[in-house]
């Protein structure tokens, strides 16, 4: 099993539910992030005062799948993602030892 | 196991058989105390039967009062004449409850003799108002009954204020811990503001408050019945609602959540609320009846901490330095000074708001109670010919406008300005964000605004210096307060529908249709606008924000717009996610502020363009003339200066003789507008700003255009460096004084000479800064200057391009704190300035920008 974490631009987080909706990935777990990549630290003018612009709002999506699948999803999910312009974001990949379904105590790819 | 167990045990399942049939709560209770009845006494009979006197078994609580819950503790007196009696039968008590236990009962007990029970104990109120509500059940009866008609009242009406001010505090604390509000999305129905506790609560203090030497009230006997909702009937359906709570969980489970919330609503509530039904209707009614008793509760406890002689300390006339001609306040409330007066004049019911607004202080519930009575002829008085839009206005400008609306909601008054607002009273929009109703959301977000210039945190302090900017904040809360009366229509999309709801609205209060009618309209049917933009769409595409600029026309109705989301965001739910989304909603603001700044002069108005200002025109011909007018400025003229400020500029640029200028001077809040429209001349600005700064004015903002018959529009924000206001003569100085520097008349130089005697010059946080940009503009070279603010600074500037013989076609200046920001778009005989000019003018102006030496040395 693999965790995939992605970080993407706000407006993008629809269009990436819906690429991996229809590749058959519900599960996700969603959250309201800020940062930065290496283009960090321009500043912004604003009425005489100068607002340094390194956080900036982003959207994280996290989700646990089976490690045969890693390349097709991430595929859909770059596809959906992108823009093209500075700030699309990044997609990490790491290993994930063990996962349990609180319910019913299933475990590793039958609990995902 | 007994007999008399047994029976308790089979009675339980009958009653809860029972109840499903029909949801009778209040039956319920009292059949359930019913059958804890039989069980105690034989119980008793088992265990006391031999005895002869001294001993008792005694209902307090909940079970005094013959309202048993079904899974609630039964609270259990055992009453000794004396003390040490009980401590002989320890073994016999023992007994007593461990059967009671084994019958299934949850005995919260307590033994006692008479003389402990009215031993004032600080920690033990609980103790003391349970006992407000005693019956016999078993035993000794004179001993039962010498406690209620003798020890018991003397006991209460000795230590009436103490027992009153606890039971005040503890109820202060509960609502404390709920949030102060009654309107939670999953309410716990016992604990909760507006629930059995605070009906409970007005029924003790109602006891107290009349309590007899040889008698103590029973515990409904005193309440006073509420003319405009029914208490018997909150009662009955929270008493519906709790029992089916208890049966269902079988514990004593008193929060309504969600699940519970569809199955009542699935399966019917009674005969107080018919099945099958939508829970959100259920939970309307669930907070029209909290309400009522919420407001009951409060009510008695305000009435009796007041005391008596309130109303000879009225009529004597001892108030405090806040009463007026109209009103009173005597310990923190408002009255009426006259009942007379109010029925005279029933405007005073929406003036005494205005009060409220401004002071911040609650109404007397006598006050409430009058207004209330007055509501058909206040709605009498507010006819077309007279409109409550003044008043209104008033309240939505004072520092306590959320008090005051909260006022006006409960006693109705609201309504009666507002009829649309019946539509979202108590309405529940059940999803995980929405932590309040509809009617109380709206409020909250009035209060957010009000609320955020004390805010701390940076990206807060970005919006509340945003709020100090906009120059017609009442429209913002008059948009706040309409913004979401759509969500009462069904089957609309609720921007849409608000927006005709809040168009009949305004009419009827007074405010005609015309330029802040349509802002306001504006503001409600785009109220989703930017949040629906900050997560939908690319906030640094140079297209989404183009677009978005066209849809708010101007950067005054940006800047309202995003208070509003801001408002609406935190209004929402203080607490979900909203750093993330008021930094999204700062974004897309700069990004939009800034296409809105700049605005190349190089796009200059042509004649055939349209603008929402010539609408304003009154015939073909003077549209032509306003068109003629409007040719040459820069675009951004109309985007900053609203319809109605160009309609003015245009009508001063008519009346203008040859030679002559036309000033305007108007005070605004805290600044004045001043406006000058002249012929251009080469030095003009700087003349302009010689004639201010010899006023002792502080110019914060400025702009300066030309058209292209050559006539300059010069507008400035400017505030008096001493302070206070000028008076007529003043204005007139001024204005004599600016049209002539403006006709020329007036020699600069010597004008800055005269300056007021001026505040210590301030020193630079930072050194200036003069940059040049021979880039951006097709025509002109523009000049960027910052700067530490001081007297006469732009006119320092100006005379420096004056010198360079270069001609300023567009300035935009602005002061932000101690830093002046001031761009000028230059030309030198109709052409960009070359690099060696624009070096040396660089270096003169640096030097300009430094502090002026000591004021001495310069008046010499």
């Amino acid at each position: 099993m693999k965790k995939i974490e992605a970080v993407i631009q706000p407006f993008k987080l629809d269009d990436v539910r819906e690429a991996l909706k229809g590749i058959g990935i519900d599960g996700m777990t969603i959250y309201d992030v800020r940062g930065h990549g290496r283009q960090k630290g321009h500043k912004e003018v604003y009425r005489g005062q100068e607002y340094e612009v390194d956080l900036l709002p982003k959207v994280k999506i996290e989700a646990i799948v089976p490690g045969d699948r890693v390349q097709e999803i991430v595929s859909a999910l770059v596809e959906s993602a992108r823009t093209g312009q500075i700030g699309d974001g990044k997609v990490f990949i790491s290993d994930v030892v063990q996962a349990v379904r609180i319910r019913n105590n299933e475990r590793d790819d039958e609990a995902l | 196991m007994s007999s008399a167990q047994a029976n308790h045990l089979r009675q339980l399942e009958r009653l809860s058989a029972g109840f499903f049939a029909d949801r009778d709560g209040l039956r319920a209770v009292a059949q359930r105390t019913a059958a804890v009845d039989e069980v105690v006494r034989a119980l008793y009979a088992e265990v006391f039967g031999g005895e002869d006197g001294g001993i008792a078994a005694v209902a307090v609580g909940g079970y005094g009062r013959r309202e048993l819950f079904p899974h609630s503790d039964v609270d259990l007196l055992l009453l000794f004449r004396r003390s040490r009696d009980a401590h002989q039968h320890k073994d016999r008590i023992a007994t007593l409850l461990a059967r009671l236990w084994d019958s299934k009962l949850r005995v919260s007990h307590s033994v006692r003799d008479p003389g402990e029970c009215t031993r004032l104990a600080p920690d033990n109120t609980e103790l003391h108002i349970s006992l407000l509500d005693t019956r016999f059940v078993a035993g000794d009866a004179e001993l039962v009954d010498q406690l209620r008609t003798t020890t018991l009242p003397k006991f209460y009406l000795r230590e009436q204020r103490h027992l009153l001010r606890s039971l005040t505090e503890a109820a202060h604390r509960r609502h404390q811990s709920h949030g102060r509000t009654l309107y939670h999305l999953e309410p716990d129905i016992k604990e909760g503001p507006g629930g059995l506790r605070d009906y409970q609560l007005a029924c003790w203090v109602a006891q107290l408050e009349n309590a007899l030497p040889g008698r103590l009230p029973a515990s409904e006997e005193y309440l006073p019945r509420q003319r405009d909702w029914d208490i018997a009937e909150a009662k009955r359906f929270l008493f519906a609602l709790r029992c089916y709570l208890h049966y269902y969980h079988r514990r004593d489970k008193n929060q309504i959540t969600f699940e519970m919330q569809d199955r009542i609503a699935e399966e019917g509530a009674g005969k107080v609320y018919p099945a099958p039904a939508d829970p959100a209707r259920l939970m309307r009614a669930f907070f029209r009846n909290a309400r009522a008793i919420h407001r009951l509760a409060l009510r008695l406890i305000d009435e009796s901490s007041t005391p008596t002689n309130a109303l000879l300390t009225i009529l004597r006339g001892r108030k405090s330095r806040l009463s007026n001609r109209d009103f009173t306040v005597v310990q923190g409330r408002v009255y009426f000074r006259s009942a007379l007066a109010l029925d005279a004049s029933p405007e005073l019911a929406l003036l005494i708001f205005v009060f409220q607004a401004r002071h911040g202080l609650p109404l007397a519930a006598q006050a409430e109670l009058r207004v209330r009575e007055h509501l058909p002829s206040l709605r009498a008085h507010f006819t077309a010919s007279r409109s409550p839009w003044r008043q209104l206005r008033e309240i939505l400008l004072l520092p306590h406008t959320y008090q005051a609306l909260e006022s006006m909601r409960e006693t109705g008054v609201l309504y009666v300005l507002f009829p649309e607002f019946e539509l979202v009273d108590c309405l529940v929009i059940r999803d995980f964000h929405h932590r309040y109703t509809v009617d109380e959301h709206t409020l909250v977000t009035i209060r957010v605004l009000k609320e955020l210039p004390a805010a701390t945190e940076p990206l807060d302090r970005r919006f509340a210096n945003l709020l100090g900017e906009v120059q017609r904040p009442e429209l913002l809360y008059l948009a706040l307060l309409l913004h979401d009366l759509g969500k009462g229509v069904e089957q609309r999309l609720h921007d849409e529908a608000g927006a005709e709801l809040a168009r009949d609205a305004m009419r009827r209060i007074g405010l005609p249709d015309g330029l802040e009618a349509d802002m306001v309209l504006a503001l409600v049917r785009d109220h989703l606008a930017m949040s629906q933009t900050m997560t939908k769409r690319d906030i640094g595409d140079a297209v989404v924000l183009e677009s978005f600029k066209a849809q708010v026309l101007t950067l005054e109705r940006l800047k309202l717009l995003t208070l509003l989301t801001y408002a609406d965001t935190v209004g929402v739910n203080p607490s979900a996610r909203t750093a993330w989304r008021k930094e999204l909603l700062w974004r897309l603001y700069l990004g939009v502020y800034m296409r809105f700044q700049r605005d190349h002069e190089d796009e200059r108005i042509r004649a055939d363009a349209e603008a929402d200002c010539l609408r304003l025109a009154s015939s073909e011909a003077e549209r032509q003339r306003m068109r003629g007018f409007l040719r040459g400025f820069p675009e951004r003229y109309p985007h900053t200066n609203e319809s109605d400020q160009v309609y003015r500029h245009f009508v001063m640029a008519e009346g203008l003789q040859p030679g002559a200028a036309a000033v305007s001077v108007a005070r605004a809040e805290a600044h004045y507008e001043i406006v000058v429209v002249a012929a251009d001349r080469p030095g003009l600005f700087a003349s302009l700003c010689a004639g201010m700064a010899s006023f002792g004015l502080n110019i914060q903002q400025a702009e300066a255009f030309s058209n292209t018959d050559g006539l300059a529009l010069d507008s400035f924000r400017a505030t008096s460096r001493v302070g206070g206001d000028f008076d007529d003569g003043q204005l007139k100085r001024l204005r004599k004084r600016l049209r002539r520097a403006a006709e020329g008349s007036l020699d600069p130089e010597e004008l800055v000479r005269k300056q007021h005697p001026a505040a210590r010059p301030r020193h630079a946080m930072r050194p200036p800064e003069v940059s040049f940009d021979n880039a951006t503009s097709e025509n002109a070279t523009i000049f960027y200057v910052g700067a530490a603010d001081r007297h006469g600074l732009l006119y320092d500037l100006a005379t420096v391009f004056s010198r360079f013989h270069s001609d300023i076609d567009v300035v935009l200046s602005e002061t932000q704190g101690l830093r002046a920001l001031d761009v000028f778009y230059l030309r030198k005989n109709h052409r960009k300035l070359d690099e060696a000019a624009c070096h040396a003018l660089r270096a003169e102006l640096l030097k300009a920008c430094e502090p002026k030496q000591t004021e001495a040395a310069f008046r010499s």
